[in-house]
């Protein structure tokens, strides 16, 4: 008979119906039996969603189920079922009135509907979801002739006495060692551990072999390994031309936090908001960068706000599914269906992760990482930054002494007139009223300046002036090239024909957002003049914008002047002459504003709104900041009023001592910002002075803000108590809180997984309405609370993975053998009520460390850029932005596989066919199949030819002289176990036929033997060599190696 | 006893051959046991035996146009258009709709009609761009419909919402849910295979969008490459040929046989199917690739590029190759044709690309009596803006993206040929007749295919997952 997955599906269903209510169990359950077949059949039109509610009736709160409806009817009325609305309209057989409705395809059984009958009769109790109810400490249950002290055991053993079943033995010894260590390390074990522990298998000596694993560097690696599918972690930014993110300095502080066993607790409130403790250290401040994983667009012309509202809301999905086990998403556009979650409170939430200073759009020109973020300087670089901060500070002491003691010199120097002196002149200035060759001479000396798409000449302020287009401008070749350390000015005269929201006046940079403005640039925004110098906008940039607006359609006289401080405080903005008064809209430069050296260009920038109907003149570059006196020259006014600004002439154009101390100071300002741009960075959470303004956006959509919303949490799970601060760390310490009915549960399911194969939960990222019901529930509260709290008695430190591990691998539960009858398998095909132990396939790390590990290529080094091993050619070339696959060299070929570049519009290709999670959104539960492609990728990858040559090499060298001899230590090395007598015959006539094939064809030795980088060491007859190749190969490719048993 | 899910009709010689007389009982067991219990699904079955509806295609060709082809220069005639052309874009035709940031801060937005000529095309008297002389051959047997419309205005998410029915990132691709439902008729390759004509990437086309998402991962797309390795890792390692790993096979084989023994792991026995599946691929698809065996009629219907692998016309060609083998979904991708200036150049190349090879493979379908039962879909993501991007000069301008009104054709397998459907305004910017959504469209696909969208689901994180999210229409008057 062939057996559809549906079938498969209904006899399980029906398996499951019998176990899920204990035995001898008078009473329907309602949070078991009745709220999932709701909630299934149901609240898609009668849940917790108020929008899509229908008929007014609601059947996920008691009140709404015995109320009556707009039909006037009760529902579910206790006790009497055949006056139940529900049951009527469930029943019915009038297309009209039956429910579900037809087009919903949905229907109860005749099972399902004697449970809701009997559940009606029985009173029909009401109780909330299990998973919103905080979890209690639940008793250990006693179970007759259970050894061993360890609580796990207990649960389960109850559970299968329940159903007449007992656990199974503990395995072999060797299989219970490798299965613990590639749980916790991710490798194997070396055969001379498997010796070892086969001579001594006793529980101490397991004990022992636990602290072992705990403890090695390899857990670490291991560990990270799962937080990075959680995490979404990836090398690049994921759209389009998908660039370069370096990221991988977080990834190393989950490792290190795994080895030292940062408690669990600490390691997510750092990343939630380590930013955000007091005196925050570099490192709390690093793991952050979790927040900001998600993809990024950098493609030209996109919508910032639409991305940085998609950024935000994965942050929100991540978080709820990574730490509550909930599926917020589809709240998003409307009230959960299922879930007691609202738009509303989706919005809450979201409001707690947007206030950073960001742009939706990374950046297209570069590999640069989006702010805000982080300087990842080592001690010796902050000793040094430091350094310079102090001395940068003492010089600027230095410069108002000298101003201080001035003043005589300063009364001499009004005697002689100084005032009246010229001041230094600019270093580039264009008049626009001749032009040479095609081009606009500058009068300093330097190259003219270059017309594209010709603006026309016409009638200016002085002479002539260019008319621009909004479209065409005029380039500036070899002028203005300053750093933010640099004391420089610009000033020019400009005619606005309008006011409009925004207008680029002149610019030294190469885009607007596709570069994140980096340059600087003099704006209009409605008239009012805008100047800005930036790193990256908005999260590493400087700032101000005049109150006053420039007149339509007269001239004004616009200058700007930078004192090279890199505070706003150093950067005045003249408005005819006279310095205007401005409004700082950023202030927190602290990296450099150019990279390579564009033109200064005037009227037009690469998608960005140009100086339409705009008229300029008299262009003028000034290598100083310019002084108050200077520009009421350049605007012809007479200079403004009192001493102080003819002083502050004085100090700048002609006082020696002062030149010699600003000097000084610009020297050191200029070793600080060629050093600290020098030293990279990540982006992190910074958290806003003010949080940005939250809305609910309608259908999810980011230009269709309703109604404003504040920081809170979602009602059904515990509002944030109101003394908890209205930010991340508040919202971190009340996931925390051992009151919350989640966070614990999702986490030690999690664990559970990770050892099991499945969560206790089968569906670890979905806790809710619709998600699995527990296959232990009590034993998923226990371990729950006892993470939370600890355990003394069983040395169990609260928030402790290592501790909650070391119980779980301990457990006579996890070293049961895996074996399985006919009849076991029968009864429990998926293991879930776990008679025999979890065999699980290795990953896609696991598979290919495993082999590395095998043949001793492994390159075992943590942490540092991620690596290009073997990868067929030409993947990446069919994606944008001319990037190659590089393949790596020498140790990068034989990393741990957590160390692959992970590109993710082209992630690695024999990964992927073997399961590895998409990188795109947070995953918490990957798949394990089955498909022709693995067979494929395990036998052809260069990665595991090359392994097999070495695993080849080792089995001549330490493999005895014999095909007999050599085949056994083969199976024993890359198999973890002894072969049978048949398996033994097996593997030695693979070995001898495969010699044969060799002996007949040594050209084909020959180059199966130069397949990947590295020759084996030693010299060996090409044909044994080969041959023990291929036998290696079979051997990767066997369940034993492959399967975890 | 029934092979349904693993067929091991073609080689169960080899296959009793190898466990010897002493085993074959054994051996026997464990097939049986592969039918009744096996964990995992195997790599041919879909959940709908059946399907919802009687089927009128039994598979699709996507021939995806990657850029998004300018509507204006293949089959949306405008002649008011051309008329007007240099006048700026009237407020009241924009009626505030989103630009992209490439054109939203041009300072004028001048309207630009086709320079290419429009003529009508047999008995349908379709109008068809003077670019696609093939094309218009096969005018009868094409539904155009001139009122397709997206929501996504970029290329990324817009790509990804047309293979995924979202926008976000990582949902299964159309064939994925196909291959899921359906499965696939054929035992020795993939149901869902991808082609991309090489040399003209101008936007990236990356493996997510051919991704099984959270459907099991033995419905993704199986990219085809032209060259030594179509399939990934198909090869085998230099040094060791077909022989030499038959006999490794047959040796693994017996070794887990063992190991089934021992542990009584029906998985066991499903991973040893899949690697005599990987085997027989290694046979199947350079047969597939193989054109040589083509008779010369067949290169002079499709044009000389027909013989250069890896072009749109040679993938054309294989497309119909996969198509006789009874691959479910095969999805060709053509990019190239993003054309924010530089327009006609740009369009004149591409319609080269595509023109021939097109028309040639409808009418190969039709002669081998294939084109009844394939559903042949051609279009981009979007189509491009009426106005010109950049300069507008007498004999060059570009476009920029244009997500409101698109064309695109359908033929074969239950689509009634000979059609125009859906119209736009005189100005080619707005949809004023008949608007068919990207769902609708994708609704309609699977309609053809015998699928009711709305009930192809796939339960993700408690959610009833679906091709159309909650939205699309059978477009009825299209159908045959």
């Amino acid at each position: 008979m062939p057996t559809t997955s549906s079938s498969r599906r209904w006899i399980l269903a029906s398996l499951l119906a019998l176990f899920v209510r204990p035995l001898g169990a008078a009473g329907v359950d309602f949070a078991r039996e009745i709220q999932p077949l709701l909630s299934e059949n149901c609240y898609q039109c009668h849940g917790p969603g108020e929008t899509s509610r229908k008929g007014g009736l609601r059947l996920d709160t008691r009140e709404g189920a015995h109320g009556r409806g707009k039909s006037g009817k009760a529902a579910v009325v206790p006790g009497k079922a055949d006056e139940s609305e529900v049951l009527r309209r469930i029943t019915s057989t009038d297309p009209d009135e039956v429910m579900p409705p037809p087009e919903t395809h949905r229907k109860l059984s005749p099972e399902q509907v004697r449970l809701l009958r009997r559940w009606i009769s029985e009173g029909g109790q009401w109780g909330q979801h299990w998973s919103f109810v905080a979890p209690k400490l639940p008793e250990v249950p006693k179970v007759r002739g259970l050894r061993g002290g360890n609580p796990i055991d207990a649960f389960v053993a109850a559970r299968l006495a329940e159903n007449r079943r007992k656990p199974s033995p503990q395995t072999e010894p060797g299989r219970l060692l490798r299965r613990v260590t590639l749980d916790l390390t991710g490798l194997p074990p070396t055969p001379a551990e498997i010796a070892a522990f086969e001579s001594d298998p006793s529980d101490e000596s397991y004990r022992r072999t636990v602290e072992r694993l705990l403890t090695s560097p390899r857990y670490g690696e291991r560990m990270a390994t799962e937080w990075l599918d959680l995490s979404r972690f990836a090398d690049t930014h994921g759209f389009q031309a998908d660039r370069y993110r370096a990221v991988w300095p977080w990834r190393d502080w989950v490792i290190g936090a795994y080895n030292r066993h940062l408690p669990f607790d600490q390691f997510v409130l750092w990343q939630l908001a380590g930013d955000l403790l007091p005196d925050a250290t570099q490192e709390q401040r690093l793991a952050t960068t979790f927040n900001r994983l998600h993809l990024q667009n950098e493609e030209g012309g996109i919508v910032e706000e639409e991305y940085r509202v998609a950024y935000n809301v994965d942050r929100v999905n991540t978080f709820g599914t990574a730490f509550l086990g909930l599926t917020f998403e589809c709240s998003r556009c409307h009230d959960h269906k299922y879930d007691p979650i609202s738009q509303r409170e989706f919005y809450q939430l979201f409001s707690f992760f947007q206030n950073i200073d960001e742009s939706g759009q990374s950046v297209y020109f570069g590999d640069i990482m989006p702010v805000p973020t982080l300087l990842l300087s080592t001690a010796e670089q902050e000793a040094k930054l430091t350094a310079l901060k102090s001395d940068i500070a003492a010089k600027e002491a230095a410069v108002r002494e000298v101003a201080a003691a001035a003043r005589p010199a300063f009364t001499a120097w009004l005697a002689t007139n100084g005032p009246a002196e010229p001041s230094p002149l600019p270093v580039a200035a264009y008049s626009f009223d001749t032009m040479v060759s095609n081009l606009f001479p500058n009068s300093r000396g330097g190259a003219g300046a270059r017309p594209f798409e010709g603006p026309q000449t016409v009638d200016g302020r002085l002479g002539k002036a260019v008319a621009l287009s909004g479209e065409n401008g005029i380039g500036f070749p070899g002028a203005g090239h300053f750093t933010r350390a640099d004391p420089f000015s610009l000033a020019l005269w400009i005619q606005p024909a309008m006011h409009v929201p925004r207008q680029t006046v002149i610019h030294h940079s190469h885009a607007w957002m596709d570069a994140g403005s980096r340059g600087y640039e003099i704006l209009l925004e409605d008239g009012h003049v805008a100047v800005g110098l930036h790193h990256m906008w908005p999260g590493n940039a400087l700032k101000v914008r005049t109150r006053r607006q420039a007149p339509t359609n007269a001239w004004s006289h616009v200058a700007f002047s930078y004192d090279g401080s890199s505070r706003a405080s150093g950067l005045k903005v003249y408005l005819d002459g006279r310095q205007a008064e401005v409004e700082v809209v950023r202030d927190n430069l602290w990296k450099d504003i150019t990279y390579g050296q564009p033109d200064l260009t005037l009227g037009q920038r690469m998608r960005d709104f140009g100086f339409k109907g705009g008229r300029a003149d008299e262009v003028q570059v000034y290598d100083r900041a310019i002084t108050a006196l200077d520009a009421a020259r350049l605007a012809s006014v007479p200079p403004p009023e009192g001493e102080e600004a003819a002083f502050e002439h004085f100090l700048q154009t002609a006082h020696v001592p002062y030149r010699e101390a600003a000097d000084a100071l610009h020297k050191a300002r200029r070793e600080q910002n060629s050093l600290v741009t020098s030293i990279p960075d990540i982006m992190v959470m910074q958290e806003m002075e003010r949080p940005k303004p939250a809305h609910v956006l309608k259908r999810g959509a980011y230009d269709a803000p309703g109604e404003e919303v504040g920081m809170e949490t979602p009602a059904a799970l515990g509002r944030l108590p109101a003394e908890a601060p209205r930010n991340r760390l508040g919202l971190a310490r009340w996931l925390l809180d051992p009151a919350n009915p989640l966070f614990a549960r999702v986490t030690v399911n999690r664990l559970w997984q990770q050892f099991f194969g499945r969560g206790i939960v089968e569906t670890s990222d979905n806790f809710g309405l619709q998600g699995a019901a527990p296959t232990h529930p009590e034993l998923l509260d226990w371990l729950a609370v006892t993470f939370t709290r600890g355990d003394t008695a069983l040395g169990i430190r609260p928030w402790n993975v290592q501790d909650l591990q070391r119980l779980i691998v301990t457990s006579a539960t996890y070293r049961q053998s895996s074996r399985v009858t006919q009849k076991l398998h029968d009864w429990d095909p998926d293991n879930r009520w776990l008679a025999r132990g979890p065999a699980r396939r290795l990953t896609a790390e696991m598979l290919r460390d495993q082999a590395l590990f095998t043949s001793g290529l492994l390159v075992e080094k943590i942490g540092g850029p991620s690596v290009k091993p073997y990868q067929p050619e030409g993947l990446w070339e069919m994606a944008m932005g001319g990037a190659r696959y590089e393949v790596g060299k020498g140790d990068d070929l034989h990393r741990r596989s957590l160390y692959t570049f992970w590109k993710r519009t082209v992630p690695p290709p024999s990964m992927m066919a073997l399961d590895a999670a998409d990188r795109s959104y947070c995953v918490v539960r990957r798949q394990s199949t089955s498909t022709p492609l693995q067979a494929l990728a395990l036998l052809n990858d260069t990665q595991v030819v090359e392994s097999a040559r070495h695993v080849a090499g080792r089995i001549l060298r330490e493999g005895g002289a014999t095909p007999a001899a050599r085949s056994a230590f083969a199976f024993r090395l890359v198999t973890g176990r002894r072969p049978s007598r048949e398996e033994a015959g097996i593997v030695q006539r693979l070995l001898e036929e495969q010699e044969a094939v060799f002996r007949k064809e040594p050209d084909s030795a020959e180059r199966l033997l130069k397949v990947g980088e590295t020759p084996v060491p030693g010299e060996h007859p090409p044909d044994q060599l080969a041959a023990a190749t291929v036998l290696a190969k079979a051997l990767l490719n066997h369940d034993e190696s492959v399967m975890r048993r | 006893m029934n092979c349904s899910h693993i067929n091991f009709r073609m080689n169960r010689r080899d296959f009793f051959g190898r466990f010897g007389l002493g085993l074959g009982g054994a051996a026997l067991g464990s097939l049986a046991a592969l039918d009744g219990r096996a964990a995992s699904p195997g790599p041919f079955s879909g959940i709908l035996p059946a399907g919802h509806l009687p089927a009128k295609a039994k598979r699709v060709i996507y021939l995806f146009m990657s850029g998004g082809p300018s509507q204006l220069e293949t089959f949306d005639h405008k002649p008011e258009l051309v008329r007007r052309t240099g006048e700026d874009l009237p407020a009241s035709v924009r009626m505030g709709q989103r630009l992209t940031g490439m054109s939203a801060q041009q300072a004028n937005l001048p309207m630009a009609g086709s320079i290419f000529g429009f003529q009508r095309h047999g008995r349908s008297g379709a109008w068809i761009s003077d670019l696609l002389p093939w094309t218009a051959k096969v005018a009868d047997d094409l539904c155009i419909v001139r009122s397709l419309h997206t929501e996504a205005i970029n290329h990324d998410p817009a790509i990804t919402f047309f293979q995924t029915g979202s926008q976000i990132a990582g949902r299964p691709s159309f064939g994925s849910w196909l291959s899921y439902g359906l499965g696939s008729s054929n035992q020795n390759l993939p149901a869902f295979v991808v082609l991309i004509s090489k040399d003209r990437i101008d936007q990236p086309l990356y493996s997510r969008l051919w991704g099984n998402g959270f459907l099991p991962s033995q419905h993704q797309g199986v990219l085809f490459r032209s060259g030594k390795d179509p399939v990934l890792y198909l090869q085998n390692p230099a040094g060791i040929d077909g022989a030499s790993r038959r006999r490794m096979l047959d040796r693994m084989a017996e070794l887990e046989h063992q190991q089934y023994r021992d542990l009584g792991d029906p998985e066991i026995n499903a991973r040893v199917a899949q690697y005599e599946m990987a085997y027989r691929m290694q046979t199947s698809v350079p047969d597939v690739m193989n054109l040589s065996g083509e008779p010369e009629s067949v290169f002079e219907l499709y044009g000389p590029e027909a013989r250069n692998p890896g072009t749109f016309a040679a993938n054309c060609l294989l497309a119909r190759r996969l198509a006789e083998r009874d691959v479910r979904f095969i999805q060709l991708y053509h990019p190239g044709w993003d054309q924010h200036g530089g327009l006609p150049g740009g369009i004149r190349r591409q319609c080269g690309d595509v023109d021939r090879a097109s028309y040639a493979l409808i009418t190969d379908l039709k002669q081998r009596g294939l084109l009844d039962e394939t559903l042949v879909i051609w279009g981009g993501e979007f189509g491009r803006t009426n106005y010109s991007q950049g300069k507008l000069t007498k004999t060059d301008y570009g476009r920029d993206h244009h997500p409101r009104c698109f064309s695109i054709w359908m033929a074969g397998g239950g689509i009634r040929g000979g059609t125009t459907y859906g119209a736009t305004d005189d100005f080619g910017y707005n949809i004023v007749e008949n608007p068919v959504h990207v769902h609708d469209l994708q609704a309609t696909a699977m309609h053809l295919l015998g699928i009711q969208h709305d009930r192809l689901t796939f339960r993700f994180q408690g959610r009833d997952y679906r091709l159309t999210d909650i939205h699309g229409n059978v477009v009825k008057d299209i159908l045959a």
